[in-house]
Protein backbone atom coordinates (compact mmCIF):
# COMPACT_ATOMS: atom_id res chain seq x y z
CA UNK A 1 0.00 0.00 0.00
CA UNK A 2 2.75 2.39 1.04
CA UNK A 3 4.64 1.47 -2.13
CA UNK A 4 1.62 2.26 -4.29
CA UNK A 5 1.24 5.69 -2.72
CA UNK A 6 4.91 6.47 -3.21
CA UNK A 7 4.88 5.41 -6.86
CA UNK A 8 1.72 7.45 -7.49
CA UNK A 9 3.36 10.48 -5.90
CA UNK A 10 6.46 9.90 -7.97
CA UNK A 11 4.42 9.72 -11.19
CA UNK A 12 2.66 12.92 -10.17
CA UNK A 13 5.93 14.74 -9.55
CA UNK A 14 7.41 13.53 -12.85
CA UNK A 15 4.23 14.62 -14.65
CA UNK A 16 4.43 18.08 -13.11
CA UNK A 17 8.12 18.35 -13.99
CA UNK A 18 7.45 17.43 -17.62
CA UNK A 19 4.56 19.88 -17.79
CA UNK A 20 6.68 22.62 -16.28
CA UNK A 21 9.53 21.88 -18.69
CA UNK A 22 7.17 21.91 -21.70
CA UNK A 23 5.65 25.19 -20.57
CA UNK A 24 9.07 26.79 -20.22
CA UNK A 25 10.82 24.95 -23.01
CA UNK A 26 13.32 27.20 -24.73
CA UNK A 27 12.76 28.52 -28.23
CA UNK A 28 14.52 26.66 -31.00
CA UNK A 29 18.18 27.57 -31.30
CA UNK A 30 18.45 28.95 -34.82
CA UNK A 31 22.22 28.63 -35.08
CA UNK A 32 21.92 24.84 -34.78
CA UNK A 33 18.58 24.54 -36.60
CA UNK A 34 19.07 22.45 -39.71
CA UNK A 35 17.95 24.07 -42.97
CA UNK A 36 15.35 21.90 -44.69
CA UNK A 37 15.95 23.66 -47.99
CA UNK A 38 18.63 25.83 -49.53
CA UNK A 39 17.48 28.24 -52.18
CA UNK A 40 18.56 31.38 -54.02
CA UNK A 41 16.52 34.54 -53.22
CA UNK A 42 15.35 35.15 -56.81
CA UNK A 43 14.28 31.53 -57.26
CA UNK A 44 12.37 31.58 -53.96
CA UNK A 45 10.36 34.69 -54.88
CA UNK A 46 9.66 33.24 -58.34
CA UNK A 47 8.28 30.07 -56.79
CA UNK A 48 6.03 32.15 -54.54
CA UNK A 49 4.89 34.38 -57.39
CA UNK A 50 4.07 31.35 -59.55
CA UNK A 51 2.07 29.41 -56.92
CA UNK A 52 1.83 30.69 -53.36
CA UNK A 53 0.09 27.61 -51.98
CA UNK A 54 2.60 25.22 -53.49
CA UNK A 55 5.50 27.32 -52.21
CA UNK A 56 3.92 27.45 -48.74
CA UNK A 57 3.61 23.65 -48.71
CA UNK A 58 7.29 23.49 -49.46
CA UNK A 59 8.65 26.25 -47.22
CA UNK A 60 6.11 27.71 -44.73
CA UNK A 61 7.18 27.38 -41.11
CA UNK A 62 10.39 25.60 -42.05
CA UNK A 63 13.98 26.62 -41.48
CA UNK A 64 15.44 27.48 -44.87
CA UNK A 65 18.75 28.93 -46.03
CA UNK A 66 18.45 31.71 -48.60
CA UNK A 67 21.38 33.23 -50.45
CA UNK A 68 21.39 36.49 -52.31
CA UNK A 69 22.85 39.92 -52.70
CA UNK A 70 22.15 42.51 -49.98
CA UNK A 71 19.87 45.20 -51.40
CA UNK A 72 19.34 47.08 -48.17
CA UNK A 73 19.84 46.56 -44.46
CA UNK A 74 18.43 48.52 -41.56
CA UNK A 75 18.29 48.61 -37.78
CA UNK A 76 15.24 49.95 -35.98
CA UNK A 77 14.98 49.78 -32.20
CA UNK A 78 17.30 46.78 -32.11
CA UNK A 79 15.56 44.90 -34.92
CA UNK A 80 17.89 44.21 -37.82
CA UNK A 81 16.41 43.54 -41.24
CA UNK A 82 18.10 42.59 -44.47
CA UNK A 83 16.52 42.73 -47.93
CA UNK A 84 17.94 40.20 -50.36
CA UNK A 85 17.78 41.24 -54.00
CA UNK A 86 15.76 39.06 -56.33
CA UNK A 87 16.14 41.16 -59.48
CA UNK A 88 12.42 41.92 -59.16
CA UNK A 89 10.42 44.68 -57.42
CA UNK A 90 10.00 42.65 -54.26
CA UNK A 91 12.64 40.69 -52.43
CA UNK A 92 13.30 38.27 -49.63
CA UNK A 93 12.95 40.24 -46.41
CA UNK A 94 14.84 38.77 -43.48
CA UNK A 95 14.58 39.75 -39.81
CA UNK A 96 17.55 38.70 -37.69
CA UNK A 97 16.87 36.55 -34.64
CA UNK A 98 16.69 38.69 -31.52
CA UNK A 99 17.66 35.73 -29.33
CA UNK A 100 20.81 34.69 -31.21
CA UNK A 101 24.27 36.18 -30.97
CA UNK A 102 25.36 37.54 -34.34
CA UNK A 103 28.91 37.95 -35.64
CA UNK A 104 27.69 41.12 -37.36
CA UNK A 105 24.47 43.04 -37.68
CA UNK A 106 25.29 45.32 -40.55
CA UNK A 107 25.62 44.06 -44.08
CA UNK A 108 27.16 46.06 -46.92
CA UNK A 109 24.91 46.55 -49.95
CA UNK A 110 25.93 44.29 -52.81
CA UNK A 111 27.58 41.58 -50.72
CA UNK A 112 26.50 38.01 -51.32
CA UNK A 113 25.33 36.41 -48.11
CA UNK A 114 23.37 33.41 -46.91
CA UNK A 115 20.78 33.75 -44.17
CA UNK A 116 19.02 30.90 -42.44
CA UNK A 117 15.64 31.49 -40.84
CA UNK A 118 11.98 30.54 -40.57
CA UNK A 119 9.91 31.09 -43.68
CA UNK A 120 6.77 33.05 -42.69
CA UNK A 121 5.26 33.18 -46.18
CA UNK A 122 4.55 35.81 -48.83
CA UNK A 123 3.61 39.39 -47.91
CA UNK A 124 4.65 41.19 -51.12
CA UNK A 125 8.17 40.04 -50.25
CA UNK A 126 8.90 36.55 -49.02
CA UNK A 127 9.47 37.06 -45.30
CA UNK A 128 11.89 35.20 -43.08
CA UNK A 129 12.05 35.63 -39.30
CA UNK A 130 14.60 34.58 -36.68
CA UNK A 131 17.46 34.68 -39.19
CA UNK A 132 21.12 33.94 -38.54
CA UNK A 133 23.92 34.34 -41.04
CA UNK A 134 25.44 31.18 -42.47
CA UNK A 135 29.13 31.91 -42.81
CA UNK A 136 31.14 30.23 -45.51
CA UNK B 1 5.63 78.81 -72.57
CA UNK B 2 4.26 75.32 -72.24
CA UNK B 3 7.70 74.08 -71.31
CA UNK B 4 8.00 76.69 -68.60
CA UNK B 5 4.62 75.68 -67.26
CA UNK B 6 5.46 72.02 -67.16
CA UNK B 7 8.76 72.75 -65.47
CA UNK B 8 6.88 74.88 -62.95
CA UNK B 9 4.40 72.07 -62.45
CA UNK B 10 7.19 69.58 -61.97
CA UNK B 11 8.87 71.92 -59.50
CA UNK B 12 5.64 72.23 -57.52
CA UNK B 13 5.19 68.50 -57.58
CA UNK B 14 8.68 67.86 -56.30
CA UNK B 15 8.60 70.48 -53.56
CA UNK B 16 5.07 70.14 -52.21
CA UNK B 17 5.22 68.30 -48.87
CA UNK B 18 3.22 65.28 -49.95
CA UNK B 19 3.68 65.02 -53.67
CA UNK B 20 3.11 61.30 -53.69
CA UNK B 21 -0.29 59.74 -53.78
CA UNK B 22 0.56 56.37 -52.34
CA UNK B 23 2.41 55.65 -49.13
CA UNK B 24 3.87 52.35 -48.09
CA UNK B 25 5.76 50.40 -45.48
CA UNK B 26 6.87 46.81 -45.05
CA UNK B 27 7.78 47.39 -41.37
CA UNK B 28 4.38 47.95 -39.79
CA UNK B 29 4.14 46.92 -36.13
CA UNK B 30 1.22 44.72 -35.13
CA UNK B 31 0.79 43.65 -31.53
CA UNK B 32 -1.90 41.52 -29.99
CA UNK B 33 -2.74 41.12 -26.35
CA UNK B 34 -4.98 38.30 -25.14
CA UNK B 35 -3.89 38.62 -21.53
CA UNK B 36 -6.32 37.38 -18.91
CA UNK B 37 -6.02 37.79 -15.14
CA UNK B 38 -4.42 34.32 -15.14
CA UNK B 39 -1.97 34.53 -18.01
CA UNK B 40 0.10 37.07 -19.91
CA UNK B 41 -0.39 36.41 -23.64
CA UNK B 42 1.23 38.78 -26.11
CA UNK B 43 2.62 38.58 -29.61
CA UNK B 44 4.36 41.04 -31.82
CA UNK B 45 5.62 41.47 -35.37
CA UNK B 46 7.27 44.38 -37.12
CA UNK B 47 6.86 42.96 -40.62
CA UNK B 48 3.36 44.02 -41.59
CA UNK B 49 2.82 45.72 -44.92
CA UNK B 50 0.60 48.77 -45.27
CA UNK B 51 -0.36 50.83 -48.31
CA UNK B 52 -2.40 54.03 -48.16
CA UNK B 53 -3.69 56.04 -51.09
CA UNK B 54 -4.22 59.57 -49.76
CA UNK B 55 -6.38 60.68 -52.68
CA UNK B 56 -8.96 57.96 -52.25
CA UNK B 57 -8.37 57.08 -48.58
CA UNK B 58 -8.04 53.41 -49.44
CA UNK B 59 -5.72 51.39 -47.26
CA UNK B 60 -4.57 47.81 -47.04
CA UNK B 61 -2.71 46.06 -44.24
CA UNK B 62 -1.36 42.54 -44.34
CA UNK B 63 0.56 40.52 -41.81
CA UNK B 64 1.92 36.98 -41.75
CA UNK B 65 0.72 34.98 -38.76
CA UNK B 66 3.91 32.95 -38.45
CA UNK B 67 5.85 36.18 -38.06
CA UNK B 68 4.36 36.86 -34.61
CA UNK B 69 6.92 36.30 -31.88
CA UNK B 70 5.77 35.35 -28.40
CA UNK B 71 7.72 34.99 -25.21
CA UNK B 72 7.11 31.29 -24.68
CA UNK B 73 7.88 28.71 -27.37
CA UNK B 74 4.95 26.50 -26.39
CA UNK B 75 2.52 29.41 -26.40
CA UNK B 76 3.68 30.38 -29.89
CA UNK B 77 3.18 26.79 -31.05
CA UNK B 78 -0.37 26.73 -29.69
CA UNK B 79 -1.10 30.14 -31.21
CA UNK B 80 -0.06 28.88 -34.65
CA UNK B 81 -1.34 25.32 -34.53
CA UNK B 82 -4.46 25.36 -32.36
CA UNK B 83 -5.87 28.85 -32.67
CA UNK B 84 -4.78 30.68 -35.82
CA UNK B 85 -4.05 27.51 -37.85
CA UNK B 86 -1.37 29.51 -39.62
CA UNK B 87 -0.41 26.74 -42.04
CA UNK B 88 -3.94 26.80 -43.46
CA UNK B 89 -4.41 30.57 -43.07
CA UNK B 90 -0.94 32.13 -43.34
CA UNK B 91 -1.97 35.78 -43.21
CA UNK B 92 -4.42 38.30 -41.81
CA UNK B 93 -5.53 41.28 -43.85
CA UNK B 94 -7.43 44.52 -43.42
CA UNK B 95 -8.82 46.51 -46.34
CA UNK B 96 -10.40 49.80 -45.45
CA UNK B 97 -11.41 53.27 -46.46
CA UNK B 98 -10.95 56.51 -44.51
CA UNK B 99 -14.51 57.86 -44.35
CA UNK B 100 -13.64 61.32 -43.04
CA UNK B 101 -10.91 62.01 -45.58
CA UNK B 102 -11.87 65.70 -45.71
CA UNK B 103 -10.82 66.12 -42.08
CA UNK B 104 -7.31 64.84 -42.67
CA UNK B 105 -5.04 67.48 -44.15
CA UNK B 106 -2.19 65.54 -45.70
CA UNK B 107 -0.58 68.81 -46.80
CA UNK B 108 -0.07 70.09 -43.28
CA UNK B 109 1.93 68.52 -40.49
CA UNK B 110 -0.26 67.54 -37.59
CA UNK B 111 -2.30 64.82 -35.92
CA UNK B 112 -5.70 63.94 -37.29
CA UNK B 113 -8.40 61.56 -36.11
CA UNK B 114 -9.42 59.13 -38.83
CA UNK B 115 -12.48 56.94 -39.16
CA UNK B 116 -11.93 53.81 -41.16
CA UNK B 117 -14.51 51.37 -42.46
CA UNK B 118 -13.34 48.08 -43.81
CA UNK B 119 -13.04 44.32 -43.72
CA UNK B 120 -10.74 42.29 -41.54
CA UNK B 121 -9.90 38.80 -42.73
CA UNK B 122 -8.21 36.30 -40.49
CA UNK B 123 -8.47 32.59 -39.84
CA UNK B 124 -10.38 32.41 -43.13
CA UNK B 125 -13.24 34.63 -41.89
CA UNK B 126 -14.01 38.14 -43.18
CA UNK B 127 -15.89 40.65 -41.01
CA UNK B 128 -16.90 44.27 -41.42
CA UNK B 129 -15.07 46.52 -39.01
CA UNK B 130 -15.23 50.20 -38.05
CA UNK B 131 -11.97 51.49 -36.67
CA UNK B 132 -10.90 54.84 -35.33
CA UNK B 133 -7.28 55.77 -35.55
CA UNK B 134 -4.76 58.55 -35.79
CA UNK B 135 -2.98 59.86 -38.87
CA UNK B 136 0.13 61.84 -38.08
CA UNK B 137 1.56 63.92 -40.92
CA UNK B 138 5.17 64.86 -40.35
CA UNK B 139 7.89 65.94 -42.76
CA UNK B 140 6.51 64.09 -45.75
CA UNK B 141 5.86 60.89 -43.82
CA UNK B 142 2.67 59.49 -42.36
CA UNK B 143 2.23 57.55 -39.16
CA UNK B 144 -0.95 55.50 -38.83
CA UNK B 145 -1.94 54.09 -35.49
CA UNK B 146 -4.95 52.39 -34.01
CA UNK B 147 -6.13 49.98 -31.38
CA UNK B 148 -8.90 47.55 -32.20
CA UNK B 149 -10.81 45.00 -30.21
CA UNK B 150 -11.24 41.66 -31.91
CA UNK B 151 -13.44 38.88 -30.56
CA UNK B 152 -11.83 35.50 -31.24
CA UNK B 153 -15.24 33.83 -31.62
CA UNK B 154 -16.19 36.19 -34.50
CA UNK B 155 -13.37 34.68 -36.55
CA UNK B 156 -14.15 31.06 -35.83
CA UNK B 157 -11.35 30.72 -33.29
CA UNK B 158 -12.56 28.42 -30.55
CA UNK B 159 -10.91 28.35 -27.18
CA UNK B 160 -11.26 24.97 -25.42
CA UNK B 161 -12.92 24.82 -22.00
CA UNK B 162 -9.80 23.95 -20.01
CA UNK B 163 -8.01 27.14 -21.00
CA UNK B 164 -11.08 29.35 -21.42
CA UNK B 165 -10.28 31.44 -18.37
CA UNK B 166 -6.65 31.86 -19.36
CA UNK B 167 -7.25 33.57 -22.68
CA UNK B 168 -9.11 36.84 -23.07
CA UNK B 169 -12.22 36.53 -25.25
CA UNK B 170 -11.65 39.94 -26.77
CA UNK B 171 -8.18 40.47 -28.06
CA UNK B 172 -6.62 43.90 -28.19
CA UNK B 173 -4.75 44.52 -31.42
CA UNK B 174 -2.49 47.57 -31.70
CA UNK B 175 -1.12 48.66 -35.05
CA UNK B 176 1.41 51.32 -35.95
CA UNK B 177 2.98 52.06 -39.30
CA UNK B 178 5.35 54.74 -40.52
CA UNK B 179 4.59 55.18 -44.21
CA UNK B 180 6.87 56.69 -46.80
CA UNK B 181 6.04 57.86 -50.32
CA UNK B 182 6.04 55.06 -52.83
Amino acid sequence: MKKAVISLLLIGVIGLAIGYYQWNKPKEDMASSKAEATVEAGALLKEYAADEDAANTKYLGKTIAVSGQVKESSTDAGTVKVMLDTGQDFGVYCTLDSLARHARTSFPVGENITLKGKCDGLNLDVQLSRCVEVRK
Amino acid sequence: MQKVLSIAALFLLLTSPLAAQRFFTRDAGVKFDATSPLEKIEGFTKSGTCVLDIKTGKMEWKVLIKGFQMEKALMQEHFNENYMESTKYPHAQFQGLITNLGEVNFAQDGKYAAQVKGQLTMHGVTKELDVSGIVKVSGGHLTLGSTLQVAAADYGISIPGVVRDKIAKTIKVTVEALLKPM
